[in-house]
């Protein structure tokens, strides 16, 4: 759908992930509480395999998982608290605007 | 300080042989030699064997590299032709240096992932292609 449809542009947030990844859920859980707490922005997640797109993930920088990525460019190498990730997307969507 | 051939030897993992063949062909300046005509490496000697050691881990020529010892000597005074050849040489460096780079990258998260990982490991699964 074309963005002027939204108040605010689309955001892009990657979970860089790896079977096997005890950690990735509970940042999964993080981005969902996130994401239900920013209703009025336009936010998309992605779930990533780090092993099935390595290219991808080396050249985003990632060197261990879990990681997020916001908007194409590695935000978070380490598993974020829910306020970092917070100021981070609003940081990002304030840039944008 | 100066060392013997055996010592040099020992310090860049080249044979006695290979050192003598060096100054043969004048890869290496004619060493110093002591009273009883023993060789006696300087510092500069095995700065040069280094040198020469990592161009050809490259894959240069050992022509090529007599040539780079020129210019390493005296890059003011190299002529153009073999500046040229340095600056391609660097450019190939420079690709290595990038793809090892990459290399690095990836084996680093794939190791990551391994150490974090309880059950599969992941470098197995990439080293098979993914069919793992």
């Amino acid at each position: 759908m074309p963005n002027q449809q939204y108040s605010s542009p689309k955001m892009l947030i990657e979970l860089l992930t790896a079977s096997g990844c005890g950690a990735c859920r509970a940042v999964e859980q993080t981005i969902g509480h996130v994401i239900d707490t920013l209703t009025e922005l336009d936010l998309q997640i992605i779930r990533v395999d780090v092993v099935e797109e390595i290219d991808y993930a080396v050249s985003l920088g990632v060197r261990r998982a879990p990681a997020i990525a916001l908007n194409g460019k590695l935000a978070f190498s380490l598993p974020p608290t829910e306020q970092q990730l917070r100021e981070a997307i609003l940081q990002l969507h304030g840039e944008q605007t | 300080m100066s060392f013997r051939i055996g010592d040099v030897a020992a310090q860049t993992g080249l044979s006695v042989d290979t050192l003598r063949y060096y100054e043969k062909i004048r890869l290496l300046p004619p060493v110093a030699r002591n009273a009883s005509g023993i060789r006696e490496y300087g510092k500069h000697d095995l700065s040069r064997l280094k040198f020469i050691q990592r161009s050809q881990k490259m894959g240069f020529s050992l022509a090529e590299i007599s040539e780079l010892l020129e210019f390493r000597k005296s890059p003011q005074d190299s002529k153009p032709q073999v500046r040229s050849m340095a600056q391609q040489k660097l450019l190939l460096i420079e690709e290595r240096l990038s793809e090892l780079q990459r290399l690095h990258d990836e084996l680093t998260l794939l190791g990551n992932l391994c150490r974090e990982n309880q059950t599969d490991c992941p470098i197995l699964g990439e080293l098979d292609g993914g069919e793992n």
